[in-house]
């Protein structure tokens, strides 16, 4: 697992210092949203082999919300962002936050 | 009918008995520092961060983004509060019953240090005035480099005793003392 992670923050940080959160990627449904789509997004997960987004808590530090997008097979970190900037980014289209940014949109 | 409160810090058990004179490693506890949290509001991040750097006898200490830790060692915690409340788009609380401020001094600081947090203390990466968040001894705090060799402490008073234990043992190699100061 990656043992070093650069906040945007706080700077190159050990792995101690946060919390894993899961998943970045699925989107929350509405309040209202039927079953089978509550279903789908609290049990129905993929597995992903390869480069994953996962949110990490920056609990020892700085306590904010990170996205880290990582590779769980060759456990290179490929980019760590805020959380809040990455989910606006991928709100607005912008080319910032590379490809989950059109993954979400 | 008035009460009298007695203040009493929450270390003063854990500084008992005689203690020799402090040694040139010395690990010393503020008695009653001022501290308080800021949170500046959205847009007026570098603004409430610039004002902090005007306010004379404050040191101003980063907690992440849009959040300080103000500390005065000179203050009380409401003339503190009270400077800073003047600062437009920030929110203050008062932390000073809520922290404990340690600072270690001493040519060996550094190697104590070392063995209580996982971050690059080197001049060149965490120079004098800078400040940052992170784990001491397991303890989520904020950690300040206030010179070549001393460097300050903050830590939530409910965890003071454990991360005071554990710099007092990282130092029994070099002879660190303890006290207040």
């Amino acid at each position: 697992m990656a043992s070093l992670i650069t906040c945007p923050h706080c700077g190159s940080r050990p792995k101690e210092e946060f919390s894993i959160r899961g998943d970045a990627l699925p989107q929350r449904p509405a309040a209202h949203a039927p079953d089978e789509a509550w279903h789908a997004y609290v049990y129905l997960r993929d597995n992903v082999k390869g480069v994953i987004f996962e949110h990490w808590h920056h609990v020892g530090g700085c306590r904010r919300y990170l996205v880290v997008e990582r590779d769980n097979v060759s456990h290179d970190v490929l980019s760590v962002t805020d959380a809040a900037r990455f989910r606006r980014a991928a709100a607005s289209g912008q080319d910032g936050v590379v490809a989950a940014g059109k993954d979400l949109a | 009918m008035s009460i009298t409160y007695t203040h009493r810090h929450v270390l003063e058990d854990h500084i008992t008995g005689f203690e020799a004179r402090p040694n040139v490693n010395h690990l010393s506890v503020i008695r009653r520092p001022a501290m308080a949290v800021v949170l500046a509001h959205g847009g007026a991040e570098s603004d409430v961060d610039l004002a902090l750097d005007m306010i004379e006898g404050v040191s101003k200490r980063v907690c992440g983004p849009a959040e300080w830790l103000a500390v005065a060692q000179d203050r009380t915690p409401e003339s503190l509060l009270r400077a800073l409340t003047s600062i437009p788009g920030a929110s203050v609380l008062d932390g000073s019953d809520g922290h404990v401020l340690m600072r270690i001094d001493g040519p060996h600081a550094r190697k104590v240090l070392a063995k209580c947090v996982a971050v690059d203390l080197h001049p060149d990466v965490f120079p004098i005035d800078m400040s940052a968040p992170m784990l001491i001894a397991h303890v989520a705090g904020n950690l300040a480099r206030t010179g070549e060799n001393s460097f300050e402490i903050i830590v939530p008073r409910s965890f003071a005793g454990t991360v005071f234990e554990e710099m007092k043992e990282m130092g029994r190699d070099v002879a660190l003392t303890a006290g207040f100061g």
